[in-house]
C-alpha cells in the first residue's frame, strides 16, 4: 500500500517537475512577497539527511514542494507538514514570516534548539505540532499570541520552564499536549476558559500544586492526563462536572484526602486511574455508578476498609487494580456470573482470613493476584471453576494445607506463584495436565515428597524454582522433556541420587541451582549439551567423580559454584569458557595442578581446601578483573612471581596453609585495592617488605606462622584501616614501631611468638578499638608495661606473658573494665597487685619476681619470702638479737614460722612446674580468667595454710559453706 | 515416641537461612547512606556475605562480627539485624545512625557487644535487649534515646559494662540484678533521669517520664 502511494507520489513528482521546467525555463523571481522566499532560507538552515526538502527547488512552483500546501493565491502557503522527515538542526526564525499558515508539523523530527519566539506573528495559525523532537527552552509567551489555536502539540522535547501561566488566552484550543518534558510550575485557573479543550496531556512532567476547581469549566474535555507530576493536596470535587470525560489519569503524583465520590457522575468515564497517590479513606461506594468504567486502578495509595466495588454494577469492568493499599476485605459479592472482570489485582493488602471463595464466581478471570497479604487456611479445591486463568498469584500469604489436585484442571495456566507461604504435602500429580503451564514457583514454602515425574509431562515450562522446600527423592530422569527449561532450581531441598542425565538435553537451559541438597554420584558428561548455560551451583552436596571434559564445551559458563562436594581429579575443563567470572570449587578433593587458561575475565577464583599442586600460575598476571582470589589450604609450591603484580584489582588475596615460600614480594604494595591480605601458615623467609604500607585499604593482614625474619616496618602505621593484624609465630625482632598507633581501627593485635625487644611502645594505648585481644606474649619485651594501655576501655583479652617485663603493673590497667582475660605471667613484674586483679585466677600472675595481694599470696607472706632470701648469717644475726630482746615469747614465734615457711615452700616448687608447662601452648590457650576455675589440678592449692587461699577459692568455699546450710536447712526441713 | 512428635514438628519450622544473613545485611545496606563506600563489597548475589568486607563469618558462614564503627554511615538500623542469629559483635559505634534501635536486636542470641554509642539514635530502648543472655557490653551512650531504661535489662546476667550516658533518658535508674555492680559513670548526662531508684518507697514508674 505505502511502497504504491510512493510510487505514485515519484510519478506526480517527476511530472510536475517536468510540467515546471516547460512553463519556466528560466529561474523563478524569488521576492520576499513570496513565501517560496522564505521557504528556501528556511531549507537552508535546517539538516536533510533523507532530502525530505529535495522537491523545495527555486526554479519550481512552490506548490508542488514536499509538505506544502498553498492557499489560493498560489504566493503563500497555509500548512506545512515534514512530520516524521528525518529533520535535523534548529526551527528557522523565518517560519515567522509564512503569516498565512494555518498548520505547521514539525513533529517526529530531530530538530533541535529553542522554539522561536517570533512564531507569535503566525496570527492564523490553527494547528502547531512539534512534539517528539529535541526541542529545548521555554515556551516563548509569544505564543498566547496566537489566538486561532486549536491544537498545540509540543510534548516529548527537552522543553522547561512553565508552560501553562498564559495558556488561558488560546481559548480556541481542542488538544493541548505538553506531555514528556521537563515543566513546570502549576495549572493556572484560567485552565476554565478552554471551553473547547477536549484532550489535555500533561503526563511526565514537574507541574506541581493544586489541580484547580476551574478545571470543570472545560467541558467538553475527554482525556485529561496529568499522570507523573507533582500534583498534591486533594483533587478537586468539581472533575465531577466534566460530564463527557472518558479518560482520566492522575496516577503517580502526591493527590491526598479521599477520593471524590462525586467521580461517580462522570458517566461516560472509562479510564480512572489514581495509582501511586497518597489518597486515604475507603472507596466511596458512589463509584459503583460509573457503568461505563471499563479499567480502574487505585493501587498503591493509603485506601483501607472495605472494597466496596461490585461487579453487579460495574458491568464493563475488566481491570480492577487495587493492589498496595490497606484493605482488610474483599466484598462476597464482587462477581456475578457474567461478570467481565478479567484481572483483578489485590497484592500486598491487609486481606486476611481464609481464600475468598466468593471470588471463584469471577469465571472471567484471566489474572488474579492476592499476594503478599495474609489470608490463611488451605487453598479451596474448586479453583478450577476460574477456567480462563493464566496467571495464579497467591505469593507470601499464610496459605497452609496441600495443592489441590484439582489445579490439573486449570488448563489455561500460565503462571502458577505459590511461593513463601507454607503449603505442605506434595505436587500434586495432575499439574501434569498443565500444558501451557511456563512459571512455577513453589519456593519458600514446606512442601515434602518427591518431585513427580508427571511434572515433566508439562511441556511448556520454563521457570522452575522449588528453592527452600523439603522434596526428597531423585529429579525425575524424566526431566529431559523440558525442552523450554530455562531456570531450574532447586536449591536447598532434600534431593538425593544422582543427577539424571538426561537433564544434559534440556538445552535452553540457562540457570540450574542444585545446590543445598543430598545430590550424590557424578555429573553427568551430558551437561556438555547445556550450550546455553550461565550459572551453574551444585554447592553442598555429596557429588564425586571428576568434572567431565565435556563442560569443556559449555563457552557461556559464567557462573559456577561447585563447593563442599567430593569432586576430585582436574579443574581442567572450566577452562573451556572465556565468559566464567566467579568459579568456586572450596573443599573438594580436586588435585593435579591449576589449569594454565582459566578464563581472563574471573572476577572471583576459589580453589580453597582442596589438595592442588605446583605453583601459581603465571598466567594469572592475565586476570586484570580478579577481585578474589582463594587459594588456600592446598599444596601449591614455589614463590610469588613478579608477573602476579598486574593483578591490580585484587581486593582478597588468601594464599594460607600451604607451602609457598620465598620473600613476600615487594610488588604487593602496589595492589592498593588489597582489603585482606591472608599469607599465614607457609614458608615465607625474609622481611616484611616495608612496602606492604602502601596497601591502604588493607583491613586484615595475616602473616602468621611463616619464617620471616627481621623488623616489623614502621610503615605499617600507613595502614590505617587495618582491623586485624597478627604476625604470631615468626622470627621478627627489633622493636614494635610506635607508628603502629596511625593503625587507629585495629580491634585485633597479635605479635607474640616472636623475638620483638625493647619496651612496649606506650603509642599502643592509643588503640582505642583494641578489643578481641593486644597478645604480645612469648618476646623479649623489655621495661615497664606502659601505663597508657589502662586506656584500651574495650579491650577484653590482653596477653603480655613471657616477656622480660619488670616494675610494677600500672594502676591504670585497672581501670580496664571490659578485659575478662588477662595473661601477665613470666616476667619480671613485681609490687601489690591492685583490688581490681583479685578477680583474675592466680595463673594471670604467677612467675613473676615480686608479685603479691590477691589472687597471689598476700604481700605480707611476700615480705617474709622476701627475708629468707637473705644470708644465712643475717637470718642467725637477727635470731640472736631477737632472742637478746625477748627469750620466751620468740621461742614460741619461731615454732610457727617455720611451719609457715614449710608450707610456702611446697606451693612455690608445684607453682614453677605448672607454669612451665602450662604457658607453652598453642597461640589462643594462653591462660585466661573465667576459664581457670574449670580446669582442675590445682593442687598447689590445697594448701591448709589461709594466707594462701585466692579469692575466687574463697568464694567456693563460701558457696560450700552455703550447700552446707542449704543442706542442713533442707535436712532439719526433711525432719520437719 | 511421645518425645519425638514435638521434635518433629521443630524440624518443620527451622527457619531457611540460605542467605538470609546476607539478605539481612544488604537490607542494612540499603537503609543507610555510605558516602565512602565502605559497603562497596556487598553483592547480594554471592552465596553468603562472608567475603563482604567488614563482615566477619565464623567455619559455617555465620556472621560472627559487623564492623562498622566510624564509618560515616548516615540512616537508619533495619529490623532484619535480628536475623544474625550467630552474630557476636555489632560494631556500628561513631556513625550518624539515627531512628529507633531495631526491638529485633534483642533476638541476636550471641550476641557479647552492642556498640551503638556516638549516633543519633532516638527511641526507647527496646526491653527486647534482656533477651541477650550472652551480652557484655552494651555501649548505647552519645546517642538521643528517650525513654525508661527497661526494668528488664537488670536480667543480663553477664553484662559487664553498660553505657546509656548522654541520651535524653528518664524515670529512675534500675539497681537490681545486674546493675548492682553499674557506678553512676553509666548513666551520667541524661537531664531527666531522676537517680537510683528507690526501692520498696516508690512505685518504679512514678514521675514525669
Amino acid at each position: 500500500m505505502t511502497t504504491t502511494i510512493l510510487q505514485l507520489s515519484h510519478l506526480i513528482l517527476s511530472f510536475t517537475i517536468l510540467v515546471a521546467s516547460l512553463n519556466h525555463p528560466g529561474l523563478v523571481d524569488a521576492t520576499p512577497d513570496d513565501d517560496s522566499y522564505w521557504l528556501l532560507r528556511i531549507k537552508s538552515e535546517f539538516i536533510d539527511p533523507l532530502g525530505a526538502l529535495d522537491t523545495w527547488l527555486q526554479e519550481t512552483s512552490m506548490c508542488t514542494w514536499n509538505g506544502i500546501t498553498c492557499g489560493d493565491d498560489k504566493k503563500h502557503i497555509i500548512s506545512l507538514n515534514l512530520s516524521n522527515s528525518g529533520l535535523n538542526g534548529a526551527i528557522s526564525q523565518h517560519f515567522s514570516k509564512l503569516t498565512f499558515l494555518e498548520t505547521l508539523d514539525l513533529s517526529l523530527n530531530s530538530l533541535s534548539g529553542p522554539i522561536p519566539p517570533d512564531i507569535g506573528n503566525l496570527g492564523n495559525l490553527k494547528e502547531l505540532r512539534l512534539f517528539s523532537n529535541s526541542i529545548n527552552g521555554t515556551v516563548p509567551p509569544q505564543i498566547a499570541l496566537l489566538r486561532q489555536l486549536e491544537v498545540l502539540r509540543i510534548g516529548d522535547n527537552l522543553l522547561t520552564g512553565e508552560a501553562l501561566q498564559n495558556i488561558g488566552a488560546l481559548s480556541e484550543l481542542r488538544v493541548l499536549g505538553l506531555a514528556y518534558c521537563n515543566f513546570n510550575g502549576s495549572i493556572p485557573k484560567e485552565i476554565g476558559n478552554l471551553k473547547k479543550l477536549m484532550f489535555l496531556d500533561l503526563q511526565q512532567n514537574s507541574f506541581d500544586g493544586e489541580i484547580p476547581e476551574e478545571i470543570s469549566g472545560c467541558s467538553e474535555l475527554r482525556s485529561f492526563a496529568a499522570s507523573n507530576n507533582r500534583f498534591e493536596r486533594r483533587i478537586p470535587t468539581t472533575i465531577g462536572l466534566l460530564s463527557s470525560l472518558q479518560i482520566l489519569n492522575l496516577a503517580n503524583n502526591s493527590l491526598s484526602g479521599a477520593i471524590p465520590p462525586e467521580l461517580s457522575h462522570l458517566s461516560n468515564l472509562k479510564y480512572l486511574n489514581l495509582q501511586g497517590n497518597k489518597l486515604g479513606g475507603e472507596i466511596p461506594v458512589e463509584l459503583n455508578g460509573l457503568d461505563q468504567l471499563e479499567i480502574l486502578d487505585l493501587s498503591r495509595n493509603n485506601l483501607s476498609g472495605n472494597i466496596s466495588l461490585l461487579n453487579s454494577n460495574l458491568k464493563n469492568l475488566e481491570v480492577l487494580a487495587l493492589s498496595e493499599n490497606l484493605f482488610t476485605t474483599i466484598p462476597p459479592n464482587l462477581c456475578l456470573k457474567n461478570s467481565n472482570l478479567h484481572h483483578l489485582f489485590l497484592a500486598d493488602n491487609n486481606i486476611s482470613g481464609g481464600f475468598p471463595e466468593h471470588i471463584l464466581n469471577c469465571s472471567s478471570l484471566h489474572q488474579l493476584d492476592l499476594s503478599g497479604n495474609s489470608i490463611s487456611g488451605a487453598l479451596p479445591p474448586s479453583l478450577d471453576s476460574l477456567q480462563s486463568l493464566t496467571d495464579l498469584l497467591l505469593n507470601n500469604n499464610s496459605f497452609t494445607g496441600e495443592i489441590p489436585p484439582q489445579i490439573g484442571n486449570m488448563t489455561n495456566l500460565n503462571s502458577l506463584f505459590l511461593f513463601g507461604n507454607m503449603i505442605t504435602g506434595g505436587i500434586p500429580l495432575e499439574i501434569g495436565k498443565l500444558q501451557q503451564l511456563t512459571t512455577l514457583y513453589l519456593y519458600d514454602n514446606q512442601m515434602s515428597g518427591p518431585i513427580p515425574r508427571q511434572l515433566t509431562n508439562c511441556s511448556s515450562l520454563a521457570d522452575l524454582d522449588f528453592f527452600g522446600n523439603r522434596f526428597s527423592g531423585s529429579i525425575p530422569p524424566t526431566i529431559g522433556k523440558l525442552k523450554n527449561l530455562v531456570n531450574l532450581l532447586l536449591r536447598q531441598n532434600e534431593l538425593s541420587g544422582n543427577i539424571p542425565s538426561s537433564l544434559g538435553y534440556c538445552r535452553k537451559l540457562q540457570r540450574l541451582v542444585l545446590a543445598d541438597n543430598m545430590l550424590s554420584g557424578s555429573i553427568p558428561p551430558t551437561f556438555g549439551f547445556l550450550s546455553e548455560l550461565f550459572l551453574i551451583t551444585l554447592y553442598n552436596n555429596s557429588l564425586s567423580g571428576p568434572i567431565p571434559e565435556s563442560l569443556h564445551h559449555l563457552k557461556n559458563l559464567s557462573i559456577v559454584n561447585f563447593s563442599h562436594n567430593r569432586l576430585s581429579g582436574s579443574i581442567a575443563p572450566f577452562s573451556g569458557s572465556n565468559s566464567l567470572t566467579k568459579l568456586d570449587l572450596t573443599n573438594n578433593s580436586f588435585s593435579e595442578s591449576i589449569p594454565t587458561t582459566l578464563s581472563t575475565n574471573l572476577i572471583r577464583l576459589r580453589l580453597a581446601h582442596n589438595s592442588l599442586t605446583g605453583g601459581i600460575p603465571l598466567h594469572f598476571s592475565q586476570l586484570k578483573q580478579l577481585q578474589l582470589l582463594d587459594l588456600s589450604f592446598n599444596n601449591l609450591t614455589g614463590e610469588l612471581d613478579t608477573d602476579l603484580s598486574s593483578l591490580t584489582s585484587l581486593e582478597h588475596f588468601l594464599l594460607s596453609n600451604n607451602r609457598l615460600s620465598g620473600p613476600i614480594p615487594t610488588w604487593l604494595g602496589r595492589i592498593t585495592e588489597l582489603g585482606e591480605l591472608d599469607l599465614s601458615s607457609n614458608s615465607f623467609t625474609a622481611n616484611i617488605p616495608p612496602e606492604i604500607g602502601n596497601c591502604s585499604k588493607l583491613l586484615k593482614l595475616s602473616l602468621r606462622s611463616n619464617m620471616l625474619s627481621g623488623p616489623i616496618p614502621p610503615e605499617i602505621g600507613n595502614l590505617y584501616l587495618l582491623n586485624v593484624l597478627n604476625l604470631q609465630r615468626n622470627n621478627l625482632s627489633g622493636g614494635i614501631p610506635p607508628t603502629i598507633q596511625q593503625c587507629r581501627k585495629l580491634y585485633e593485635l597479635r605479635l607474640s611468638e616472636n623475638s620483638l625487644s625493647g619496651p612496649i611502645p606506650l603509642e599502643i594505648g592509643t588503640l582505642g578499638e583494641l578489643q578481641v585481644v593486644l597478645d604480645l606474649s612469648f618476646n623479649q619485651l623489655s621495661d615497664k608495661i606502659p601505663s597508657s594501655l589502662g586506656n584500651l576501655m574495650k579491650l577484653e583479652r590482653l596477653n603480655l606473658s613471657s616477656n622480660k617485663l619488670e616494675g610494677e603493673i600500672p594502676p591504670s590497667l585497672g581501670k580496664l573494665s571490659s578485659l575478662h582475660r588477662l595473661n601477665l605471667s613470666n616476667n619480671h613484674l613485681r609490687g601489690q597487685l591492685l583490688s581490681n586483679f583479685a578477680g583474675f585466677p592466680s595463673n594471670s600472675f604467677l612467675n613473676n619476681d615480686g608479685l603479691c595481694g590477691p589472687p597471689l599470696i598476700s604481700c605480707s607472706e611476700l615480705s617474709l619470702k622476701a627475708r629468707k632470701r637473705l644470708p644465712e648469717s643475717q637470718i642467725v644475726g637477727i635470731i640472736v638479737a631477737i632472742v637478746f630482746t625477748s627469750t620466751l615469747i620468740c621461742l614460741s614465734l619461731m615454732y610457727t614460722m617455720a611451719r609457715i615457711w614449710w608450707n610456702w615452700r611446697k606451693v612455690a616448687i608445684s607453682c614453677s612446674e605448672k607454669g612451665g608447662f602450662e604457658q607453652k601452648k598453642e597461640g589462643e590457650d594462653w591462660v585466661y580468667g573465667e576459664e581457670i576455675a574449670k580446669s582442675s589440678d590445682h593442687h598447689f592449692w590445697n594448701s591448709n595454710s589461709m594466707a594462701l587461699v585466692p579469692s575466687q577459692s574463697k568464694q567456693v568455699s563460701d558457696s560450700d559453706t552455703a550447700r552446707i546450710f542449704q543442706f542442713k536447712w533442707s535436712s532439719a526441713a526433711a525432719k520437719k | 515416641m511421645a518425645l519425638r512428635i514435638p521434635l518433629h514438628l521443630f524440624l518443620l519450622i527451622v527457619p531457611i537461612y540460605a542467605n538470609l544473613e546476607g539478605d539481612a545485611l544488604y537490607a542494612l545496606r540499603r537503609a543507610v547512606n555510605d558516602p565512602e563506600n565502605v559497603l562497596q563489597s556487598w553483592d547480594p548475589t554471592l552465596v553468603d556475605p562472608c567475603t563482604w568486607f567488614h563482615v566477619t563469618c565464623d567455619a559455617q558462614n555465620r556472621v560472627t562480627r559487623l564492623d562498622l564503627g566510624n564509618a560515616k554511615l548516615s540512616g537508619k538500623l533495619v529490623p532484619e539485624l535480628g536475623k544474625l542469629e550467630r552474630l557476636q559483635y555489632l560494631e556500628l559505634y561513631m556513625n550518624k545512625l539515627m531512628g529507633p534501635i531495631p526491638a529485633e536486636v534483642g533476638r541476636l542470641r550471641s550476641l557479647v557487644s552492642l556498640d551503638l554509642y556516638n549516633n543519633n539514635l532516638t527511641g526507647s530502648i527496646p526491653p527486647s535487649l534482656s533477651n541477650l543472655s550472652n551480652l557484655k557490653f552494651l555501649r548505647l551512650n552519645g546517642n538521643r534515646l528517650s525513654g525508661r531504661i527497661p526494668r528488664e535489662l537488670t536480667k543480663l546476667g553477664n553484662l559487664k559494662i553498660l553505657d546509656v550516658s548522654n541520651n535524653d533518658l528518664c524515670g529512675t535508674i534500675p539497681t537490681s540484678g545486674s546493675f548492682s555492680k553499674l557506678t553512676e559513670e553509666s548513666f551520667m548526662n541524661n537531664s531527666r533521669l531522676e537517680g537510683p531508684e528507690l526501692m520498696g518507697f516508690v512505685k518504679y514508674d512514678v514521675g514525669g517520664c
